[in-house]
C-alpha cells in the first residue's frame, strides 16, 4: 500500500473524466427528462390511489426518493464491464496486465477518480436543489456521514458485481446481453427505479436481503432516515447486510477475475 | 537451471506454446452448431525455443509474418503462459508475480498504446513515476537525458490523442525507458512510421541502450532496423527457432551472394540476387547486354534485407 500512487492514479482519473466535460452536462440533461416523466407517472399513481400515503410513503418522499437514487446511480455507476469487454476484445488487455499493479486494483482507483467527479459535478449538486425545493425534508446531521460511509461500501460492493459480470462476459462472449440483464436486475432490486416499499410483501422479504439493496437502497435509505437507520440497532444492521456482501462479493469477484486471467495467459484471449 | 543462468536477462529452454482454438464452421447453421462444438484445434506457436539474451545486448528478433514472436515476446513478459519449457526473465519466471516482474521490464507494442489517451503526455510520465515508485531525482535525471536524445518539448504537453502515429510511437517509447527496467521489449516500434522518424527511434533506442545498459528484444520486419541497432539475430520460422547469431556471421554466410545492379537505356535500375559460387557475375552481364543496352553497372554486396529473405524463403522449401 503506497497511498502516493493511488493518489496518483486517482488524479489521473480525475483528469480523464473532467476531460469528457460535456458528457457530465448530458447526463444532468438526460436525468431531467427521466425525473420529468417519473414525476408524471407517480404523481397519476398516487392520484389513482386517492390516498395522500401509498406504502407508508408520501408523493414527495417517493419523488425525493427516486430523484436521489437517480444522482446516486449516475454516481456510482460504472463501465468496467464494457472497458474491460473491448480491451479484451481489441487485445489491449495484455497492456492492462504489463502494469506494475494489479489490475483489479488499479481499475479500482481509476474509477475512483470518476466517482469523485460524478459526485461534485451530479450528486451535490441535486441533493442541494432536493434541499432547498423541499426546504429541509432531508434530516441534516450525522446521518451525513453514515451516509457518505455506506456510499463508500456500496461503490465497491458494485465493484465486485462488475467484476463479476465481466468475466462471465468474457467466457459466454456476450458482452451486451449479459450487461443489459445486469443492469435490469441491479436497477429493479436496487430500489433505484422503484423504492422497495412499494415491492409486493413476498419480494420484499427476499430482496431485501440480496445485494443490490446495499448499492442503492442502504445508503438512501440512511440517508433520509428511513428503514430503521434513525436507530443504532437498525444502522449496525444496515451497515451489516452491506459489510456481508462487500466480503462475499469481493472473494467471488477475485474468484471470477482469476478465472478469467488465467483466460488471457493460457489462451492469449 | 543453472545458477549462471540467474544472471542472464533472458533465458528460454526447450519453451513451447499451443493455443486452443476453436474449429468454426461456416454459415448460420454452422455458427449454431458451433455453440456446443468441442471440436478444438491446437495451433503451435512457438516449438521448443532455446535462447539466451546477455545482459545489455540489442537482439534482433525476426521472422516471418505469424512465425511467433509477438507470442514469444508476451510469454516473456508474463501475460502468457508456456505450455511447456522454462523462462526466467532477470532471473525471475514472469508469469509467477507478473505484478512485480513487471516493475522491471518495459514493454511498446507498436500497435497500440499504454499511455493515457486524454492526458498529456507529462501527465502519463507522472503517473508512471508513481505507479513504477521511481524516486523524483531519478525522473528527473530520466527527462534530461531524453531532451538531450529527443526534442521532447514539443509533445511533452500534448494529449496522446492528438499525437501523430510517430509522436505516439516516440511517448510510448519513452514511456517503456521511463523506470529504467533493466530490460526492454519492443514488438514492432517503427510500423508505420516515416524515414526520419524511424531514424529518430533507432537513434533513440541505441542511445538509450548504451547510457542504461538496457537489455533490448527488438521485432521487427524493417530491416534498417536490425542494421542500425542489433549486433545479434535470432530468426524464427513457424514457431521453430531456424538461425541465432552475429549479423557480421549471417553476412559471411552468404556472402557469397552478390547483388547485381544494371542501369539500362531508360535510367531504370534492374537488380538481380547472383551466387557467385555457382554463377559468375560477368557471364550474367553479358548475357544482359546481349539483350538490352546497359548504361551502368554496380555489384554490390548483400543487403540484410536479401539475407533475411533468402533464409525466410529457405525455411518456407
Ligand atoms: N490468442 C491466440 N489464439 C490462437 N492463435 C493465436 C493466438 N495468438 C497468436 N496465435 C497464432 O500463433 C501464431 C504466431 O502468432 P504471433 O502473433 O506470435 O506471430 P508474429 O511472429 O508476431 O507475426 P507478425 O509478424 O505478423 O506480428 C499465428 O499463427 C497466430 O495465428
Ligand atoms: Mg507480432
Amino acid at each position: 500500500m503506497n497511498p502516493k500512487r493511488l493518489l496518483s492514479i486517482t488524479r489521473a482519473g480525475i483528469m480523464e473524466s473532467l476531460h469528457f466535460r460535456l458528457g457530465i452536462f448530458v447526463t444532468l440533461f438526460a436525468n431531467l427528462i427521466y425525473l420529468v416523466l417519473v414525476y408524471y407517472l407517480w404523481k397519476a399513481i398516487y392520484d389513482s390511489s386517492g390516498t395522500d400515503v401509498v406504502n407508508g410513503m408520501t408523493f414527495s418522499d417517493t419523488m425525493i426518493y427516486l430523484i436521489l437514487a437517480t444522482a446516486l446511480f449516475n454516481f456510482l455507476e460504472m463501465f468496467v464491464v464494457w472497458d474491460m469487454s473491448r480491451s479484451i476484445q481489441s487485445g489491449k488487455i495484455v497492456l492492462d496486465l504489463l502494469k506494475p499493479m494489479r489490475f483489479r486494483k488499479y481499475t479500482f482507483w481509476s474509477y475512483t477518480g470518476n466517482h469523485v467527479v460524478q459526485f461534485v459535478l451530479t450528486f451535490i449538486p441535486t441533493f442541494i436543489v432536493v434541499m432547498i425545493v423541499t426546504r429541509g425534508a432531508i434530516p441534516l446531521g450525522l446521518n451525513l456521514v453514515w451516509f457518505l460511509i455506506a456510499t463508500v461500501l456500496a461503490l465497491i460492493i458494485n465493484y465486485n458485481i462488475e467484476m463479476m459480470v465481466a468475466p462471465i462476459c468474457l467466457f459466454t462472449e456476450s458482452t451486451w446481453g449479459i450487461n443489459i440483464v445486469k443492469e435490469t436486475i441491479v436497477l429493479l432490486l436496487s430500489g433505484a427505479s422503484i423504492p422497495l416499499a412499494f415491492f409486493p410483501e413476498k419480494a420484499r422479504m427476499i430482496v431485501q436481503y440480496l445485494p443490490f439493496r446495499a448499492v442503492y437502497d442502504i445508503p438512501l435509505s440512511i440517508l433520509l432516515g428511513k428503514s430503521g437507520s434513525d436507530t443504532w440497532q437498525g444502522l449496525v444492521s444496515l451497515f451489516g447486510l452491506q459489510l456481508i456482501w462487500l466480503v462475499v462479493l469481493t472473494v467471488c469477484g477475485n474468484l471470477f477475475w482469476n478465472c478469467a486471467v488465467k483466460k488471457v495467459t493460457v489462451n492469449g484471449g | 537451471m543453472s545458477d549462471l543462468s540467474v544472471n542472464e536477462a533472458v533465458v528460454m529452454r526447450n519453451v513451447c506454446k499451443d493455443f486452443k482454438v476453436l474449429n468454426r464452421h461456416e454459415g448460420l447453421k454452422g455458427s449454431i452448431r458451433d455453440l456446443f462444438s468441442r471440436d478444438y484445434n491446437t495451433v503451435s506457436a512457438v516449438k521448443d525455443v532455446t535462447l539466451t539474451v546477455h545482459k545489455g545486448e540489442i537482439i534482433g528478433y525476426l521472422g516471418p509474418n505469424g512465425a511467433g514472436k509477438s507470442t514469444t515476446i508476451k510469454m516473456m513478459t508474463g501475460v502468457l503462459e508456456p505450455t511447456s519449457g522454462e523462462i526466467l526473465v532477470n532471473g525471475k519466471v514472469p508469469y509467477k508475480n507478473r505484478t512485480e516482474n513487471c516493475e522491471n521490464i518495459g514493454v511498446v507494442f507498436g500497435q497500440r498504446s499504454q499511455l493515457w489517451w486524454s492526458l498529456p503526455l507529462i501527465e502519463s510520465f507522472k503517473l508512471l513515476r508513481d505507479l513504477y515508485m521511481v524516486p523524483q531525482k531519478d525522473y528527473e535525471a530520466m527527462i534530461e537525458l531524453y531532451r538531450s536524445l529527443v526534442d521532447i518539448d514539443p509533445i511533452l504537453h500534448k494529449p496522446v490523442r492528438q499525437m501523430s502515429l510517430g509522436q505516439r510511437t516516440l511517448s510510448d517509447i519513452l514511456a517503456a525507458f521511463l523506470h529504467n527496467p533493466p530490460i526492454v521489449f519492443l514488438d514492432e516500434p517503427t510500423i508505420g512510421l516515416d524515414v526520419s522518424m524511424k531514424a529518430k527511434i533507432r537513434e533513440l533506442i541505441l542511445g538509450l541502450n548504451k547510457e542504461k545498459n538496457t537489455t533490448v528484444i527488438l521485432t521487427t520486419h524493417d530491416m534498417g532496423d536490425v542494421d542500425a541497432l542489433c549486433k545479434r539475430i535470432v530468426i524464427i520460422d513457424k514457431g521453430t527457432k531456424i538461425y541465432d547469431n552475429d549479423i557480421e556471421h549471417l553476412k559471411n554466410y552468404f556472402g557469397s551472394y552478390r547483388t547485381l545492379k544494371l542501369k539500362l537505356a531508360d535510367d531504370t535500375w534492374e537488380e538481380y540476387l547472383i551466387d557467385e559460387k555457382t554463377t559468375d557475375v560477368m557471364d550474367v552481364i553479358m548475357e544482359k547486354q546481349k539483350e538490352k543496352k546497359i548504361k551502368d553497372v554496380k555489384i554490390l554486396e548483400i543487403s540484410t534485407e536479401e539475407v533475411i529473405k533468402k533464409i525466410y524463403e529457405g525455411s518456407a522449401k
